[in-house]
């Protein structure tokens, strides 16, 4: 099955600044797929790639089997897009926005309209200068729904809104997933980790991984040891474990690569009977704070 | 989904507070030119409310009127904004053709019609029927399409806000300047040349592309690159071309030597004959002037002189050269004389003034035939004059003849009278000069079917009042009703040089009076 979006080796400078390293991911049809990475990582970046609004410097970026330079028009009736920077029309009312958008849709739904207008409460009378900001993503991602497009990307779209906005957001997202894939940049992890099939962590233009999320939750692990006595750390600790210390008597780390006897095993062999070995899930944000914190000390 | 009629009805809903404000001033604009048509040339609107009526308020909408216009195709093209990667439509389904096709439609719905609307209004108000210039109507406006409309959209194009816009169009007129003083700094004078249409079609040219460009592929950057290295070019031409003023082979290649009879036969007259009032010098430039005998001209012709290259040497081998000097003498065959006169600095003069000097003049004239030559008495109250439009003859400030054409001026028309022929009363200063002076106004307007103008309505005023040096002083021939006029249609024959030299001249004796400075 064609894949919803492919990049391969994607680059993008701006001047001198390399935005994006060879960037080479792979979204299956039907996913919910994050891209997380902190500020500046170059999400947006890949995001107007992939969207037609800028223009890749090498590599590849195909959109429903489309090469993205070649995006425009009528191509656009099957994507949603929403952005949390980008410039509505001012001075329409949100009834304005969908009846003016509606005509270019050739699938809009008036029954999922008015259903989308209910769930997010949204004041069809009121122009969008004087919406909340929540209120005026809730109006976006409505317009960019109501036609049951078959890819909705989302860049930052939890930016700045209450717990409240987020939940309507995800659940009005949720709703949709059945039908189409979902391609969402933020740096919001935990409510990434709500409703992201699938995550990948960019930093500094460079993908550092991409996998589903069940996987990516299942090898990490915090493990805590604990000895009799305070025992020494080797020089050399195996490539899979991050942020090893020591306190006392009680060793932690974090495991990358999880597996419950080879992860036992692992342990014995480089320390020496430890009384007790424990081992803890990680949320995502855990996950992603080891990662952070292993690049910079590895830097 | 007819996306043109689409977006066409969502920036009428965007911009309708625009569209009435444009709308409002146009109809401002023709009621003051309707007003304008019967104010008198040359009165004066006394006290404050009379001066903001008539002067004031229509100077305002004639400014405002264009302003709106083109406030209104900036705010229409940047609804849809090319320029930067945030605005909201650029990830919908637009069709780039559809979409520049309904700001098409736009500017024309309401930047050209309601002119054109107006314009007709204005042909049937002043008497002439709209369907007989509908070729003109539609030349006006796409006159304004292709000399402003066009390269504003495409400066629209390649900014985001009225800022930006206003901005480009400041340096625009900055680098208009700053050329302009660069190539005056560089010559003096330069022979008309028949490049600008091809400059004007080049910018509207590079418009179209950029407008193209920007609404399928939104290159912004490679777009103003375009725009820039084209205002460049420009400028680098004009300053390069105005280097090259036209030197004396290149004059006689345009304005061949006759090898025949002359086109007029001048000679140089006494100095003491004609002692004109005295010719400012200005800064350290010292005025010469030569007076001329004219005779040789055929009854049915005229002569203008166009320019001419000026050459004095003295006995010790000093020499000057004046360079192209442009001028526009009319020479017509009752004229007995004529002035040439040119301008030398100080220094040279007093090089030059130490001895006799040779003058050697190569004079440059097209010449003119008087075709449809008819004598034209003029009636009482409004009456049409053959090849301008609707006059009537207005006695009390310029005694002449106000008309309205029907969307230009008569492409050359020569109103010829004498002085003894007016029928108007002397006014109560007046002596009244010697007869036998024939008194000339030129009418000249476009050969395209309108003139460039808001206005469909051309107010042309012929007046006949000229210097004569035969009397020393301004003769004005009044226009009154049974004042014969001559009219004709000149057209140009063809072009010819003529050298003259005039040997052991002294120059001092040709400085007209005692000098005065104007600084």
């Amino acid at each position: 099955m064609t894949s919803a979006i492919q990049t391969d080796h994607l680059v993008k400078k701006f001047r001198r600044v390399e935005a994006l390293q060879r960037l080479t991911l792979d979204v299956p049809p039907g996913a919910v797929y994050a891209l997380v990475g902190p500020n500046g990582a170059g999400k947006t970046t890949a995001i107007k790639i992939l969207m037609n609004i800028l223009r890749r410097t090498s590599g590849r970026a195909q959109v429903l089997g489309l090469d993205s330079s070649h995006i425009r028009g009528h191509h656009l009736e099957s994507i949603g897009y929403v952005s949390e920077n980008q410039e509505m029309p001012e001075w329409m009312t949100i009834g304005a926005l969908l009846a003016y958008l509606r005509p270019f849709y050739p699938t809009w739904d008036q029954a999922l309209e008015a259903a989308l207008v209910k769930q997010f409460d949204l004041p069809l009378d009121r122009k969008l200068r004087h919406l909340s900001r929540g209120m005026r993503m809730k109006a976006a991602l409505a317009s960019s729904l109501a036609y049951h497009p078959r890819l909705i990307v989302l860049d930052e779209p939890f930016t700045g809104l209450d717990p409240l906005v987020r939940d309507e957001l995800i659940q009005g997202l949720l709703d949709r997933a059945k039908e189409s894939t979902i391609f969402v940049s933020s740096h919001d992890l935990a409510e990434i980790e709500t409703f992201a099939s699938h995550v990948a962590y960019l930093e500094e233009g460079k993908l550092r991984f991409s996998e589903e999320l069940s996987s990516l939750v299942e090898r990490f692990r915090e493990v805590e040891l604990t000895f009799d006595t305070p025992p020494a750390l080797p020089p050399q600790s195996p490539e899979n474990w991050m942020q090893l210390s020591a306190a006392a008597a009680v060793v932690r780390f974090t495991e990358s690569r999880f597996d419950p006897e080879r992860t036992s095993a692992e342990i014995r062999r480089v320390f020496p009977e430890p009384r007790n070995i424990a081992f803890s899930p990680m949320s995502l944000r855990s996950i992603f704070l080891a990662m952070a914190k292993s690049g910079r000390n590895s830097a | 989904m007819n996306q043109v009629l689409h977006i066409f009805r969502k920036d009428v809903r965007h911009h309708w507070l625009e569209i009435a404000a444009s709308v409002a001033l146009l109809a401002a604009f023709a009621r003051f030119d309707i007003r304008s048509w019967s104010q008198p040339y040359g009165a004066m609107a006394t006290g404050i409310a009379a001066a903001l009526g008539t002067q004031l308020l229509p100077s305002l909408v004639d400014f405002l009127l264009p302003v709106s216009w083109i406030f209104l195709i900036v705010r229409v093209v940047q609804a849809e904004s090319l320029v930067g990667d945030r605005q909201f439509w650029v990830t919908r389904p637009y069709d780039w053709k559809q979409l520049l096709a309904a700001k098409g439609l736009f500017v024309l719905t309401f930047v050209n019609i309601p002119p054109f609307l107006a314009d007709a209004f204005l042909l049937a108000y002043a008497g002439f029927h709209p369907t007989h210039y509908i070729v003109g109507l539609l030349w006006l406006q796409l006159m304004w399409i292709f000399l402003l409309f066009v390269w504003l959209t495409a400066l629209a194009t390649v900014t985001n806000s009225i800022p930006q816009m206003l901005l480009a169009l400041l340096l625009i007129v900055l680098d208009v300047i700053g050329t302009s003083a660069l190539s005056s700094a560089i010559r003096k004078a330069e022979l008309s040349g028949g490049i600008d249409q091809w400059w004007g079609l080049a910018i509207v040219g590079v418009a179209v592309i950029v407008i193209l460009m920007q609404y399928s592929r939104r290159r912004t950057a490679l777009s103003r690159w375009i725009a820039v290295g084209l205002c460049a070019l420009l400028t680098l031409i004009s300053v390069a071309s105005s280097r090259a003023t036209p030197d004396r082979s290149s004059i006689v290649r345009q304005y061949p030597l006759s090898t025949g009879s002359q086109p007029v036969e001048l000679g140089l007259m006494p100095p003491a004959a004609h002692q004109d009032e005295s010719a400012p010098f200005y800064n350290d430039e010292v005025s010469i002037r030569l007076p001329m005998s004219v005779a040789g001209i055929p009854k049915d012709s005229f002569l203008n002189l166009d320019g001419m290259i000026v050459t004095l040497t003295n006995a010790r081998g000093f020499r000057w050269d004046s360079g192209w000097q442009t001028n526009s003498q009319w020479l017509f065959p009752e004229q007995k004389t004529t002035p040439l006169f040119f301008q030398i600095k100080q220094s040279v003069f007093d090089q030059l003034n130490s001895g006799p000097v040779t003058a050697r003049f190569l004079l440059a004239f097209t010449l003119y035939r008087n075709q449809n030559r008819h004598q034209f008495v003029v009636p009482s109250g409004k009456f049409s004059l053959p090849e301008v439009g609707t006059c009537t003859t207005e006695p009390r400030y310029s005694r002449g003849i106000r008309c309205l054409a029907p969307l230009r001026r008569p492409a050359f028309l020569l109103v010829t009278s004498e002085n003894s022929s007016s029928t108007c009363a002397p006014g109560d200063a007046e002596t009244s000069p010697p007869s036998g002076i024939f008194l000339h106004d030129f009418v000249r307007g476009a050969s395209e079917p309108a003139e460039m103008g808001i206005s469909s309505i051309r107010q042309v005023d012929i007046n006949l009042s000229e210097w004569e040096p035969s009397v020393g002083r301004v003769v004005a021939v009044g226009i009154c009703p049974g004042t014969s006029l001559i009219l004709s249609t000149p057209q140009v024959t063809g072009r010819r040089g003529m050298e003259l030299q005039f040997d052991n001249l002294s120059l001092a004796d040709y400085q007209p009076g005692p000098r005065k400075g104007v600084h």
